[in-house]
């Protein structure tokens, strides 16, 4: 049986960031750590690539929606714009 | 009683008057049902993440309060017909809240209130200076 070639080992380890750090709490009108969590497009980032656990993502996808709607992050397009 | 928290969007164009009779009457919708005003709190003016009714700007009024669900209904509607209000978006935050947590919110608003006034001079100079953008492009 061939072998399979090495999975790398290199991806580190993503930790949530709310798990990390517990003071820091998700809320809507918080649009500076909102921006963290959106690309410049304005798209929530996943979370295979951002690495926040479950739950937290979850809060955070409510928060970026919510803040959509009263116009503290764009639906599409930049951020400046 | 549940708790709620509001944020209005006026438009750019209102004088501090016209601003003042909204927020007393959107307040004393919820004074009136009985509730109680937590925190009211104006943001001011602050660019739109992307244009609403033409506006880029808009003045933003934050509200935290106690109420029964009618009294929301109610102040939405009167959001919905009065035509300064750009949007408004109400997040209930608690399902009950007892008269001594609301007197407690308030103390912690009010706590939270004087700190924000003395870190508040860096934010001034950054909100200055996107004010200093708009006064240009009116000139133009």
């Amino acid at each position: 049986m061939a072998q399979r070639p090495q999975k790398r080992l290199f991806s580190r380890k993503k930790v949530c960031r709310f798990c990390a750090d517990k003071e820091v709490g998700i809320d809507y009108k918080d649009v500076k750590t909102l921006r963290n969590f959106v690309s410049e497009r304005g798209k929530i980032i996943p979370r295979r690539i951002v690495g926040t656990c479950a739950s937290h993502q979850r809060q955070l996808c409510e928060a970026i929606k919510r803040a959509r709607q009263i116009a503290l992050l764009p639906y599409s397009g930049s951020i400046q714009g | 009683m549940r708790r709620y928290e509001t944020i209005y969007i006026l438009r750019p164009s209102l004088n501090e008057e016209q601003i003042n009779t909204i927020v007393d009457n959107s307040n004393s919708i919820v004074t009136d049902g009985n509730g109680k005003i937590i925190e009211l709190d104006r943001w001011g003016m602050r660019k739109l993440a992307y244009p609403i009714r033409k506006e880029l700007q808009g003045f933003y009024i934050f509200c935290d309060y106690s109420a029964e669900p009618e009294a929301v209904a109610e102040m939405e509607r009167k959001f919905r017909i009065e035509d300064a209000v750009l949007r408004y978006m109400t997040v209930k935050t608690a399902d009950a809240i007892s008269d001594e947590e609301i007197a407690e919110a308030t103390d912690k608003a009010a706590n939270k209130k004087i700190v924000s006034e003395e870190t508040e001079e860096s934010a001034d100079e950054e909100s200055s200076v996107e004010n200093d953008d708009a006064d240009t492009s009116e000139e133009e």
